[in-house]
């Protein structure tokens, strides 16, 4: 049986998932250019035609400029974007929808990710055991809808939370010689050193001591710092399956500007930094999407904000992904394309985009993953 | 030995019946003193969630305040292996004597783990009422209770039993109004029938609204003649709940019995038209039922019997020799080996259905068994198991996080989390593992949790400290001979005598996830 944690030369995946919660406008992330009722119904929020950031071969969508970092990987093939993306859920209740994304289905039990990773593991097949005590991640103080029922989940806030704690040298030698000479039952002495050996890979990882690569340099605010902590978990194959980070504070109904400028800027900081540090070689093995619940209304409100709407955008990083393209069924906005009060409508549902990527990772089970629903995946992403 | 109650400050709520270390005068501890595991730390691996030591226990069932508890006296219970050994003459008698005590749970005074549970009033409210509270809290204290009875409860096989049947009828409280009808099947479902008759049981659960929710056996409706029945209970049903999958059914024979129960509905949160009161009630609803002739397993169920259509499916499936070989075999993984040997699931399933079904026979079989008897040591504790098994080796006061009620700020939930084993939260039907390997990778928690424990960092859970549990013991030999379930041996013995946290590392040790 092999050793439940592997060591350097595995060929794990990481899925790393972003979760924008609040409705993120895709229409300000990836807005459309020369788009005249996008200019007219935003007048005093728009994206000016002039400042958006031009994707080559992509006549249709730019980048908002704040996103502009986010330019590297899309001309190298790694970044895709996917517009009008979105669940089937209509309520436009950050809870509903959120629920339904994380859940993967209408009252369905448990989360997505979780089901993944469930169906990674077969009791009756020893080689299929791949669970390590780091399989899936949460960083922040609580484990998402979408890891309920993973068969191992932890919410951490920091690296350092993975340790078995201070002076406890002496402690995981004598277990090591416990383990060791456990004759009873063999897969329980090899799990336990298997664990020993990745625990001293973690002891040894310090956070201060991180030296990100190829010059990356990681801002000091959350979103960023726990995406360097992905990238430190992953070059050191602590045997991570999963991450799930989120990037909050979307819900831009008052002053989208504001509240919207600082986020941008984060999000593309982070991704564009995490993406340096890794390199292409490491990104091979690596996925991450960026998703959120629904984006918001074409129509500016009162406040120079937008209300709950439908269709937003998806980033896919990484991992072998067709980037260099922005995927969408495309109408315009002409009020007849518009969706209820004049919502972005949803052409693409965002099971058919997590498809492909979870295909990557070696998902066998795909109907498990999302039930009663019937798929049909992205084929050019 | 002197201990006293209301100097522990950091229990000053007394909400939690203190234990502390035994009277000596009282209660000798001896524990047991084979080099392999005999036959009555069996028992209590298998029947029980672990040997807990002798204590001293002192509350009030009046009052809370500690100058209260300090006057009522405190009573002794000896530790559990010496109170087993003491039951019959040999150990093969007391074992019997045990089987037989734990097999009628109403028998057993349990007014402690009462004691315990009597704040969390939210587990036993009305079906309706529970609809008032945040489904987070709910869980969270259903949880706690769950975690708390197995520590504490007297009625060790029938939570033994509770977790099983949670499994095998497993229902993910995150789906729909599962969040808050699980509360009322737990309590009315699972416990209630947990070691009586499996074919009332299957009712219960049929007929749980948790279930149909948990299922999709309310969408299950025939209303116009072009409507597709939803098969989903009447699939796992027939695969999980009796059967078996290869028991023998086919795909037409699904689809039959799920035309059967078409029809039954549940009144739910979300339609909003419901008062409190009739929120989470069952009711049939005869137009929505597919009232034609099927035939279910070869046997025809004629037309026009509305709701005893349900009635008719189970008594085909309930007691049919399939089932009773799925059950026997699920039973004889759980509580003999994850390759469960073929001789004792024969006799196990023939018990099940000489005794139509009844689940303390059946047991009562399956201990009789030589391969229960002789198969010792070799489960893995799942990771509820082992920190249960863990709280009750060190005698611990288990109690809430008094800081918060959320469920990962429970220390014991949090593990749980992180190891994969919450109750009530395993998304497929089938529940959770009940073999080896997919736990495997959840040494290092244990581990976290041993060192955590037994250095008293967990808000809410208080244990002695080790140099105190040994004395209590008479040495460190006997406080692992209790901790193993049999004498230690010598790389365990000098490992912990080196130990600074020798406690923990008993506890992180192999021998300890073994049951």
């Amino acid at each position: 049986m092999q050793v439940n944690i592997t060591g350097n030369g595995d060929n794990r995946r990481t899925l790393v998932v972003v979760f924008l919660r609040g409705g993120a406008d895709g229409l300000t992330l990836v807005p459309p250019v020369g788009d005249s009722d996008y200019q007219n119904q935003r007048p005093l929020i728009k994206v000016n035609d002039r400042d958006i950031v031009n994707l080559e071969g992509e006549d249709r969508f730019g980048l908002h400029p704040l996103l502009e970092p986010l330019l590297v990987p899309y001309k190298e093939g790694q970044l895709a974007v996917v517009h009008c993306v979105g669940t089937e859920d209509t309520t436009r209740s950050h809870f509903e929808a959120q629920d339904l994304m994380e859940h993967g289905g209408k009252n369905t039990a448990g989360g997505w990710l979780g089901r993944f990773l469930r169906t990674q593991l077969d009791p009756g097949e020893q080689q299929g055991l791949k669970i390590s005590p780091l399989s899936a991640v949460a960083l922040g103080q609580s484990i998402p809808e979408s890891l309920r029922g993973a068969p191992s989940a932890t919410a951490l806030e920091s690296l350092n939370n993975f340790s078995l704690g201070e002076n406890t040298t002496s402690f995981t030698q004598q277990l090591e010689s416990l383990y060791r000479s456990w004759r009873m039952s063999p897969g329980l002495s090899e799990a336990g050193l298997g664990t020993i050996q990745a625990m001293k890979r973690i002891e040894k990882l310090d956070t201060n001591d991180y030296q990100p690569e190829n010059g990356a340099e990681y801002r000091n605010h959350s979103f960023s710092q726990g995406l360097r902590q992905v990238a430190q978990l992953i070059k050191a194959r602590v045997g991570l399956d999963v991450v799930s980070l989120d990037l909050n504070g979307w819900d831009s109904h008052f002053g989208q500007l504001t509240v919207m400028g600082r986020l941008l800027s984060e999000l593309a900081h982070g991704l564009s930094t995490f993406y340096r540090d890794l390199d292409r070689q490491h990104m091979e093995t690596v996925s991450l999407v960026v998703m959120t619940e629904f984006g918001r209304r074409l129509y500016m409100n009162s406040s120079l904000g937008t209300d709950h709407g439908r269709g937003s955008v998806m980033f896919i990083m990484g991992g072998g992904v067709n980037g260099g393209q922005v995927i969408s069924n495309w109408k315009g906005l002409k009020s007849e394309v518009l969706e209820g009060p004049g919502d972005l409508p949803v052409t693409t549902n965002y099971r058919n985009v997590l498809v492909p990527i979870l295909k990557r990772h070696r998902a066998t089970d795909l109907s498990a993953i999302f039930p009663k629903f019937e798929l049909s995946p992205l084929v050019d992403l | 030995m002197a201990v006293s109650a209301g100097c522990d400050t950091s229990l000053s709520e007394h909400l939690w019946p203190y234990t502390g270390g035994p009277d000596r005068e009282n209660t000798a501890f001896s524990p047991p003193d084979s080099e392999a595991v005999d036959l009555v730390s069996h028992c209590l691996n298998r029947l029980s969630f672990g040997p807990r030591p002798a204590r001293q226990i002192r509350y009030s069932p009046f009052q809370n305040k500690p100058a209260e508890i300090d006057r009522h006296p405190p009573f002794y219970r000896s530790c559990d292996y010496q109170r087993l050994s003491a039951l019959g003459e040999t150990p093969e008698e007391a074992v019997s004597a045990y089987m037989e005590e734990q097999l009628q749970p109403g028998k057993i005074d349990d007014s402690l783990a009462e004691f315990a549970l009597r704040r969390f009033q939210t587990i036993h409210q009305p079906i309706g009422e529970l609809f008032e509270y945040q489904e987070k809290f709910l869980l969270s204290q259903l949880t706690l209770v769950t975690l708390i009875r197995a520590v504490v409860s007297e009625r060790q096989l029938q939570e033994v039993m509770v977790q099983f049947w949670t499994d095998h009828f497993n229902i993910d409280q995150s789906k729909g109004d599962c969040r808050w009808l699980k509360v009322w099947d737990d309590q009315e479902v699972i416990r209630q029938h947990a070691l009586g008759k499996f074919p009332e049981l299957l009712k219960a659960s049929a007929l749980s609204p948790a279930m149909l929710w948990y299922l999709d056996g309310r969408e299950n409706i025939k209303q116009k003649p072009d409507d597709q029945p939803n098969e989903n209970y009447a699939r796992e049903l027939l695969e999980l709940h009796t059967l078996g999958v290869n028991g023998g059914y086919g795909q037409q024979d699904v689809a039959e019995v799920a035309r059967c129960l078409t029809g039954w509905r549940v009144q739910s949160k979300k339609s909003g038209k419901f008062l409190i009161s009739g929120l989470g009630q069952v009711e049939f609803d005869q137009h929505l039922h597919d009232d034609e002739k099927k035939s279910v397993l070869g046997q025809i169920i004629p037309a026009g019997l509305g709701e005893q259509d349900l009635d008719r499916v189970l008594g085909i499936v309930g007691l049919h020799p399939s089932t009773a070989e799925h059950l026997a075999t699920k039973l004889c993984r759980r509580f003999i080996a994850d390759e469960p040997p073929s001789g004792a699931v024969q006799s196990v399933a023939a018990s099940f259905l000489r005794s139509e079904g009844d689940i303390g026979q059946t047991l009562h079989a399956l201990f009789q068994t030589d391969e229960f008897q002789q198969h010792r040591s070799n489960k893995f504790k799942r990771p509820f198991n082992f920190l249960v098994s863990a709280l009750r080796a060190t005698g611990a006061t288990v109690g809430p996080n008094p800081e918060s009620w959320h469920l990962e700020d429970q220390p014991l939930c949090d593990y749980l989390l992180r190891m994969g084993d919450a109750p009530f939260q395993y998304p497929s039907p089938d529940g959770y593992p009940q073999v080896m390997i997919p736990w495997l990778g959840t040494l290092l928690w244990r581990w976290d949790f041993a060192l955590k424990l037994s250095q008293n960092h967990l808000p809410g859970i208080r244990i002695d400290r080790q140099e105190d549990l040994e004395a209590h013991a008479g040495g460190a030999e006997k406080l692992l001979a209790h901790v193993f379930g049999r004498q230690a041996d010598q790389t365990e013995l000098e490992a912990y005598r080196q130990s600074e946290n020798g406690l923990a590392l008993a506890l992180a040790s192999p021998a300890f996830q073994m049951c």
